[in-house]
């Protein structure tokens, strides 16, 4: 009685200003407070979670329960004072060891256990997975984006796509065609090339980004008029790893307005969504404006380094990717074991973080949500890459991706000495 | 952003001063037989030769050497030319019904033809339909100053030479009606003016030939009807007696007329004689007679067609008659139109010389004053594609040592002989002797390879070298044709070498390598077959070596489903002098050879096919490696091209004549104004189904991804930086590239110790992209020099200090390697950045016109459209860009090859080589000049 009375005596002063907070371990359930209005920085709270806890030396994940139920993580000062802001009335706090996080649950409803079913906008294909899995940003990689928001007319799009690695097609068709240009002479009819079909499925379609009778204006930056269908053809064929196209969109309504240079990536984050319905690549709009740093970052940068930043940047995955097929026909060597997805996935994140470091003047805090999902890439990227890193058994591509992390500016070129930018070699 | 990459090359005008002197584009000479002629023309007194084609160009040829070509500006079939004797000027009439007046212009020494003017006849009246002044003939006076132009509707107009101006004094029907005795008018038009023939002694009078058959004797100056010569047979020709006391016609029933013109009977109802040789049974109509008078007896006549023609209409042939001579030349293809040359002078007797015959396929000349009338062999328009052409190859500066070796076997084979007694030889040759000899190896459908002259403007052939004669093939070679032919009648000679048949499509030649140096040649074939040939000056009599290799390796699940391998000969077979076959090597499965190489100095070849590559010990005649490229999921590698094609037997081949259908030679030019390109996107726009182009980067298991496309023998270093060595290299369609390295024994040891060949890189291009040429470059970034040249003190020993590369050219992109770890140096992107893909590349060593010692040498690149690109190595530095063939002339493209100092031949039809100079220095071109006397010249005229 007295023991209870001790209990919720000074709780009930705190009602306005406090928050509840039961916090799990495992089995165990330790119940106390925080301060709603200052809660504080997140690194005292885990200071006082390892602390009521007794958890020493191990690497624990902190997660919450929100409004929806979902678990999201805590591991920033942001997130933490959103988690417990919303809490209401309680802060269901859970902790999991390092090694037992299972990533896929963050974000879903599993807490809840709801069994909500995802809109449906795509019937067919959601169908065949009705468990959406979203991975950990880390295991994001790009797939599109779009670039150069800030030099294009509004009216077009230049939209890039990643092909590394994936063993998604292109999956795109052009045609001749005629577009209406505006000439000294008044309208007149030209040639143009346009975007004739999609594969349903492949990465052209699931971007959301291009679209049946998009005129193609350009090819990785050269002008496509005057070319023949063929020409622009062999031109993106060529250019697969990493093609660029810049389109006039056929709808014109989902354009960029460039009121000010960050509402360009909002802009284009409402402009993929369309394509959010669509969970195999769900991307989140920090992933799209982080390649459009990296993007801005090497169409500025000397021609020259810029194939090179390119070929250095698909490379690594690429290689050990084309290695392993290839030892499978030429040679009949057993391939190696190691699952393909994993390290391919994984490098192209660690370059867009690095780059979004040399790029300071987009980590303004006008995007709030934008920035705080990046420190989240950041934090949670850190220790994730260790311990694969130590799994990878491709060392060279270990030295290149830390040499990345320390300075990729520089580093971007290649080491010398280190595996070719281009095609593999296998010294028999 | 790549745009930087070209603006950043043209701002040093040194450098560009340096390419000015180091490149140039010129086309500039057509080798070859023209490609669908339809007009022949003869000068006597210039001794000059036009040609006129269906694309509407004209050839003139004097003597070898002299050559000047013009081209219409319509594309329409030239179907008349006539030279205005001994002015330099030559008249042509299309099918659109234009005249043309070409000169040949004198230009800083040298001479060149040009279009003066042109004239088209108006019609008469409204009424008249315009086929009636669609001229049928024509007429320039000897003396030059009066053309005589015959219509459909029967008219004859003249007009002032040279303007071309219409006279006031046009001939109509209606006029010579009026003499024509009533019985002979039945109420019925005289049809189209058939012929129009100067007296040949009264230039006043001329002789018209009527369709229907009536012949006049007309005189300019009195408008007065002479003769008049009430034919009935319906006209084809006339030609007249030199004297001018007769003349003779020829008709659409097979037979000819001989008619005496006298002046006492201006009208003659019967002719002399009136013969049909080829009797009689319905024979077709004689298209052209010639009678030519000689000093030692009875005139020759010359007719064409005029065969039985149940028996022998389909036959092409020409007949020469004299006394009891009688030949009946039987050629592979129509005769478009035949001269003689003979005396014109003062002479008595015309006693023709030569008769010069137009094929379509071919030129054949024979000789008249001979016993027997043989051919005298043309040294210019040689008919390249006697059979068709497979591939060609071209070896620059060629030892003198090999030139004569090759020149004596060809004379012994009868190939080659002198022109001495070429009738043709108007002009003079100002072009210098060329400074080294080149050859051309050109590979055809029957097996053979034909070597020519290819140092001068003048392709001439040397030798022919046939590899069918070491397989059994399905038909004996010995056309028995011609046996056969002595015993029947009419007398047919088989003339010409134009042979469209192929026996076997097996035997057709895919690749060649010749080593000019040891005299070692390696021919590959449709069947696999890759044959080793010795030169040699003796005959000989021996068996070949026959070697299988199995580019399977065992590879389970393939079956060949394409053909057969040709069977080789058992026993002993004998070879003349020339290029003797040792070693056959035959690929298994038997797939069309796609590349082969030579390295004489190892004695060893490698060769490729669609399945994989294989390496040989000719000397030791034992296989080294075979190494199979095939994707496990190709299905296409294992059907031959020729899977669907069955070989023909003979009798069936008698029966249907398989013509190939001649490609028609593209000299359309394409004239795209925005009108006409909005006008033809407006037609597009109609259609309903759009050609779609698939956006997906190619994939390992692209059919056909095994191909072998280059291979390529170098000493340098693979295994480390520090020792050089024998290597070969490959390169696939997919982008692979495999780099072996080999341990030849030295010299001496060659017959005990084999030699072994060790993997020592395989490269996978990212791109994967067709691997079109692989070449080694030494230390200093030069091509590695050709076998023997360093032993033999011919080059100069490449730099093994510094570090070599290779150069890997795909069909996107070039790339430079350090050897020996294969890092990447430069690249160019060339698709990424221009849309085209590289189909032939070659290096080539340009020289300064500036300086004779400065040269540089060039990656030179032909794209799928056409354009050729130079690029500097090993930095890899666009230098210029010419457009040079259509991009829809895709087997002009495909047959371009570059020679190493700058040249390049293409073929722009079946028949004709293009050759074009890349080089400010290096140019092989007609220069010629030809003498006249031209007394009303145009520009005074005009």
């Amino acid at each position: 009685m007295n023991r209870s009375f001790n209990k919720s005596q000074p709780l009930r002063p705190l009602e306005l200003d406090a928050v509840e907070v039961k916090s799990k371990y495992g089995a165990e359930f330790r119940r106390f407070s925080v301060n709603r209005v200052k809660p504080g920085k997140f690194e005292e709270f885990f200071k006082l979670i390892m602390h009521i806890h007794r958890i020493a030396n191990m690497e624990v994940m902190i997660g919450y329960a929100d409004v929806h139920g979902d678990l999201l993580p805590i591991n920033n000062d942001e997130n933490f004072s959103k988690a417990v802001s919303t809490a209401h009335p309680l802060l269901r706090i859970f902790i999991q060891r390092q090694e037992e996080v299972d990533y896929s649950n963050f974000g879903t409803n599993t807490l809840t256990r709801k069994k909500k079913a995802v809109v449906p906008l795509r019937n067919d294909l959601n169908r065949k997975r009705p468990h959406i899995r979203i991975g950990m940003p880390q295991d994001f990689r790009p797939v599109s984006s779009i670039i150069d928001v800030d030099i294009l007319p509004e009216s077009h799009r230049r939209v890039r796509l990643y092909r590394h690695g994936s063993d998604k097609p292109l999956g795109f068709y052009i045609r001749d065609g005629t577009s209406v240009r505006v000439t000294p002479h008044g309208l007149e009819k030209v040639p143009g090339i346009f975007i004739s079909r999609m594969v349903p499925g492949g990465l052209a379609e699931s971007t959301g980004l291009l679209a049946v009778n998009d005129e193609v204006l350009e090819v990785n930056g050269i002008e496509v008029s005057g070319k023949t269908l063929d020409q622009v053809t062999d031109m993106m064929i060529a250019n697969s790893h990493n093609l660029i196209v810049t389109v006039k969109p056929v709808n014109q309504r989902n354009n960029v307005v460039r009121s000010s240079r960050i509402s360009g990536s909002s802009g284009q984050s409402s402009d993929s969504s369309g394509s959010g319905s669509f969970p195999a690549i769900t991307h989140s709009p920090s992933t799209a404006t982080v390649s459009h740093s990296y993007a801005h970052d090497d169409l500025d940068s000397d021609e020259e380094s810029d194939i090179v930043i390119e070929s250095s940047v698909s490379r690594p995955s690429r290689r050990s990717n084309t290695s392993h097929v290839h030892l499978q026909t030429s040679s009949a060597t057993p391939s190696p074991p190691s699952p393909p997805t994993r390290p391919q996935s994984r490098p192209p994140s660690v370059i867009s973080t690095a780059s979004f470091h040399s790029q300071p003047s987009l980590n303004g805090t006008a995007h709030n949500s934008l920035s705080y999902r990046l420190h989240r890439d950041l934090n949670l990227q850190q220790p994730h890459y260790h311990s694969t890193s130590t799994r990878e058994s491709n060392g060279s591509l270990h030295k290149i991706l830390s040499s990345l992390r320390t300075d990729p500016r520089n580093s971007l070129a290649l080491p010398p000495g280190g595996v070719e930018e281009d095609g593999m070699v296998i010294t028999l | 952003m790549m745009k930087f990459r070209f603006r950043r090359q043209g701002n040093d005008p040194q450098r560009e001063k340096i390419k000015q002197d180091l490149f140039a584009f010129n086309k500039t000479v057509e080798h070859g037989f023209p490609n669908q002629p339809s007009a022949l023309a003869y000068d006597p007194k210039l001794q000059l030769m036009a040609i006129g084609t269906k694309s509407g160009a004209i050839k003139v040829y004097g003597s070898p050497g002299v050559e000047f070509t013009g081209l219409h500006k319509d594309t329409a079939t030239v179907t008349q030319m006539h030279f205005l004797h001994g002015q330099g000027r030559i008249l042509s009439l299309l099918d659109d019904n234009t005249l043309h007046l070409w000169e040949i212009g004198q230009r800083e020494q040298c001479s060149s033809l040009e279009e003066v003017c042109s004239f088209t006849i108006p019609c008469r009246t409204v009424i008249e339909s315009t086929s009636a002044t669609r001229v049928t003939v024509l007429l320039p006076k000897l003396n030059c100053d009066l053309l005589a132009v015959g219509t459909e509707g029967g008219g004859v107009h003249f007009l002032e030479l040279p303007s071309l101006t219409l006279l006031d004094k046009s001939l109509f029907q209606d006029e010579i009606m009026q003499s024509v005795p009533d019985e002979y008018k039945c109420g019925k038009s005289l049809g189209p003016v058939e012929s129009l023939q100067e007296h040949p002694q009264h230039p006043d009078k001329i002789l018209i030939g009527y369709s229907r058959g009536l012949v006049v004797l007309w005189d300019l100056q009195t408008r007065h009807v002479d003769n008049l010569f009430l034919g009935k047979q319906q006209l084809e020709s006339l030609v007249w007696e030199r004297s001018g006391n007769s003349f003779v016609s020829s008709h659409s029933d097979g037979g000819y007329m001989v008619w005496s013109v006298s002046s006492s009977t201006p009208c003659t109802n019967e002719p002399v004689s009136s013969t049909i040789t080829y009797g009689p049974f319905p024979c077709k109509a004689v298209n052209k007679i010639l009678w030519r008078t000689a000093e030692s007896g009875s005139p020759l006549v010359l007719f064409s067609g005029g065969m039985p023609r149940a028996s022998y209409g389909d036959r092409h042939c020409l007949t020469i008659l004299q006394d009891s001579q009688h030949v009946t030349l039987d050629f592979t293809s129509r005769v478009i139109d035949f001269f003689t040359v003979h005396c014109t002078d003062a002479h008595k007797f015309d006693d023709p010389s030569a008769l010069v015959v137009l094929l379509e396929e071919e030129l054949v000349v024979i000789d008249l004053q001979t016993a027997g009338w043989p051919t005298i062999p043309a040294p210019y328009l040689a008919p390249l594609h006697s059979s068709a052409i497979t591939c060609s190859y071209h070896i620059s500066n060629v030892p003198t040592k090999l030139w004569e070796r090759v020149v004596s076997a060809g004379q012994q084979q009868g190939s080659l002989q002198t022109h001495t007694n070429w009738p043709i030889c108007g002009g003079k040759n100002l072009a210098p002797d060329p400074k080294q000899q080149e050859l051309m190896l050109t590979g055809h459908e029957d097996g053979t390879v034909r070597f020519w002259d290819a140092s001068g403007v003048s392709l001439r052939p040397l030798y022919k070298l046939s590899t069918a004669n070491i397989f059994q093939t399905d038909c004996d070679h010995n056309d028995s044709l011609t046996q056969a032919g002595e015993e029947e009648w009419p007398p047919f000679r088989k003339v010409g070498c134009f042979d469209p048949y192929s026996d076997d499509p097996r035997l057709g030649i895919q690749k060649i390598c010749l080593c000019k140096y040891s005299g070692k040649l390696v021919v590959a074939g449709t069947a696999g077959q890759v044959i080793v040939l010795y030169l040699s000056d003796e005959k000989s009599d021996h068996m070949i070596d026959v070697a299988t290799v199995d580019l399977l390796q065992d590879r389970e699940g393939f079956t060949w489903k394409g053909h057969d391998r040709l069977p080789p000969k058992s026993g002993s077979v004998v070879f003349a002098p020339g290029f003797q076959p040792v070693v056959l090597v035959q690929c298994m499965p038997p797939a069309a050879v796609t590349a082969v190489t030579l390295h004489a100095e190892w004695n060893l070849i490698a060769f490729g096919t669609s399945h994989g590559f294989g390496l040989f010990d000719y000397h030791r005649r034992s296989p080294v490696l075979a190494r199979c490229t095939l994707h496990p999921n190709d299905s296409l590698a294992m059907e031959g091209p020729l899977s669907r094609v069955k070989s023909l037997k003979k009798s069936l081949r008698q029966s249907f004549r398989r013509i190939r259908k001649s490609r028609v030679s593209g000299k359309k030019r394409v004239s795209s104004t925005l009108c006409e390109a909005n006008a033809h996107l407006a037609e597009q726009d109609a259609e309903v189904t759009p050609v779609q182009r698939r956006i997906e980067p190619r994939s390992a298991d692209d059919s056909l991804s095994g191909v072998v496309r280059c291979l390529c023998f170098a000493d340098t270093f693979l295994r480390d930086g520090t020792h050089h060595g024998p290597t070969m290299w490959a390169g696939t369609n997919s982008g692979s590239v495999y780099a072996y390295a080999l341990d030849v024994p030295s010299q001496e040891k060659f017959s005990e110790q084999s030699v072994e060949a060790l993997l020592g890189k395989e490269i996978q291009l990212m791109h994967r992209a067709p691997v079109v040429s692989i070449a080694v470059l030494d230390g200093r970034g030069n091509p590695l020099p050709e076998p023997y040249e360093v032993s033999r003190d011919l080059a100069k020993a490449p730099d093994m200090q510094g570090s070599h590369s290779v150069l890997i050219a795909s069909e996107e992109q070039f790339k430079v390697f350090m050897l020996p770890k294969v890092s990447a140096k430069t690249k160019f992107k060339l698709t990424a950045h221009e849309g085209c893909r590289v189909r032939k590349v070659a290096l080539v060593n340009f020289s300064s016109v500036a300086s004779e010692d400065y040269s540089e040498n060039g990656l030179v690149c032909l794209t799928n459209l056409g354009d050729i690109h130079v690029f500097s190595i090993p930095a890899l530095r666009p230098q210029v860009r010419y457009d040079c063939i259509r991009k829809e002339d895709i087997s002009g493209i495909a047959s371009c090859v570059f020679t190493k100092t700058g040249q390049g031949f293409y073929l722009i039809s079946p028949s004709e080589y293009e050759r074009f100079s890349l080089s400010a220095r290096v140019i092989t071109e007609p220069l010629c000049q030809v003498e006249f006397d031209r007394p009303h010249d145009s520009s005074e005229t005009r």
